[in-house]
């Protein structure tokens, strides 16, 4: 079907140069007025076309499809533009860890966890938009309960929260997030 | 009678102790009456092994400072736990040497904490890192979504941190000492003081000690210091090396 429809493949690539951030697959499918499969198959085929002469690719992170450059190129663009990598040490990755498997869960449920106190490693997490707020427990005192953001999603290069490996056994396809 | 040994324990090395999750650093205190680490002092003391009034105290906060003032590779966990320890054992000396009629009330003793799981998650940061690291090879058209808004302007790389400090260190080394003032005026804030900065600073540029208005508190040198690294956060201040000396200087702006 794919090949009847006229500069598909332009159109999507089109879309994605453009975008600054993912777009989502429905939303693609929206604005071309196709089905969401040929969106995947028209994507597919644009990655085809983009590893043999392209220095970009696209990729599938947070929830959607964006343009990246290649790994190989990362020197060049990063002597280009100086990007301001933040750290994060591992105790903030814990905490990240905890909040993304547990999640919605509490400050003291993760410092329980960690045994240990964890008000600044989730403080810093939310001031750089790994996690947020995302309601309140229904427990004394109704403790504020931390999930993670799309940011998460697209800082830690996934593009949902089943791409994390499985601990616990935890099944994250039951999980519905709100990543808006 | 109290020395502190070498190494510190590195987070992964970390056991749990009777002080908690956190190992306090590792201060030895040597005499004739317990030879142990401060961790083992503590633990005895609360279980009553062991008589504090043998057991000099003052060593041991030597043996602490020094750790804080020597070590470079010391954590505020660690020191935390050493300093409930030591007020724990100063404390409860107190309560032994002091002649007073009143009983030893029950000290809140420090209630032992569940033990970290955070090795389940040890695959999952593992899984996390490795794909932060490949996420930094990675660029996307538009901004980039982690820019810390508390980093400095890029223009202020080639003053590293220490510069910064040892400037602000000079300014404070002349500062007046604070002489207690009943609170009478409405406190500035950081934009109203930021606002004062930012019209005495000029486009050629002044050291910090030029900059502030002779004499000042150590309060205003920290208001000053406070108020010059957001404004060049802010793009409004710029600051560079002149040989030894850092130099601020307002940001010239383009015309509209």
């Amino acid at each position: 079907m794919i090949h009847e429809l006229p500069n598909l493949v332009g159109r999507i690539e089109a879309v994605l140069f453009v975008a600054e951030a993912p777009v989502s697959l429905p939303l693609l499918a929206q604005l071309l007025a196709v089905p969401e499969g040929v969106v995947e198959e028209g994507v597919a085929l644009l990655n085809a076309r983009l590893a043999d002469q392209s220095a970009v690719m696209v990729l599938r992170i947070a929830g959607g499809y964006q343009l990246s450059t290649r790994p190989e190129y990362a020197e060049l663009v990063e002597r280009f533009l100086k990007p301001q990598h933040q750290r994060l040490s591992r105790s903030l990755l814990e905490v990240l860890a905890i909040v993304a498997y547990r999640q919605p869960v509490t400050q003291s449920e993760v410092e329980t966890v960690r045994a240990v106190q964890s008000d600044y490693g989730i403080r810093v997490l939310v001031e750089r938009g790994l996690i947020k707020e995302v309601g309140r427990k229904e427990s004394p005192g109704r403790p504020i309960l931390y999930g993670t953001t799309q940011q998460f999603l697209h800082q830690l290069n996934l593009d949902n929260l089943a791409e994390l490996p499985d601990v616990e056994g935890r099944d994250f396809s039951q999980l519905e997030l709100d990543i808006s | 009678m109290a020395a502190l040994s070498k190494g510190v324990p590195r987070t992964s090395e970390r056991s749990v102790t009777v002080l908690g999750v956190v190992a306090p650093p590792p201060i030895r205190v040597e005499g004739p009456r317990f030879s142990g680490s401060l961790a083992t002092l503590f633990q005895c003391v609360r279980d009553r092994k062991i008589d504090l009034r043998g057991v000099p105290l003052a060593p041991v906060c030597e043996a602490y400072l020094d750790y804080l003032g020597t070590s470079s590779n010391w954590d505020l966990d660690g020191a935390a736990t050493a300093l409930e320890a030591l007020s724990y054992l100063l404390e409860r000396k107190a309560w032994i040497l002091l002649p007073t009629p009143e009983a030893e009330p029950d000290l809140q003793e420090p209630v032992s904490l569940p033990e970290p799981t955070t090795d389940l998650f040890d695959e999952a940061i593992a899984s996390l890192r490795q794909r932060r690291d490949l996420r930094e090879r990675l660029f996307f058209r538009g901004p980039e979504p982690d820019q810390d808004p508390y980093e400095p302007a890029s223009e202020a790389r080639p003053v590293t941190v220490k510069d910064l400090a040892r400037a602000f260190e000079r300014l404070l080394a002349k500062a007046a000492p604070i002489e207690f003032e009943p609170p009478t005026e409405r406190r500035r804030s950081l934009s109203e003081h930021m606002r004062l900065v930012l019209r005495a600073l000029s486009r050629e540029g002044c050291t910090l000690e030029d900059l502030v208005p002779q004499p000042f508190t150590r309060s205003e040198a920290v208001w000053w210091f406070l108020s010059l690294l957001e404004l060049i956060r802010l793009d409004q201040a710029s600051v560079r090396l002149r040989g030894e000396d850092v130099v601020f200087s307002r940001k010239e702006r383009p015309a509209a």
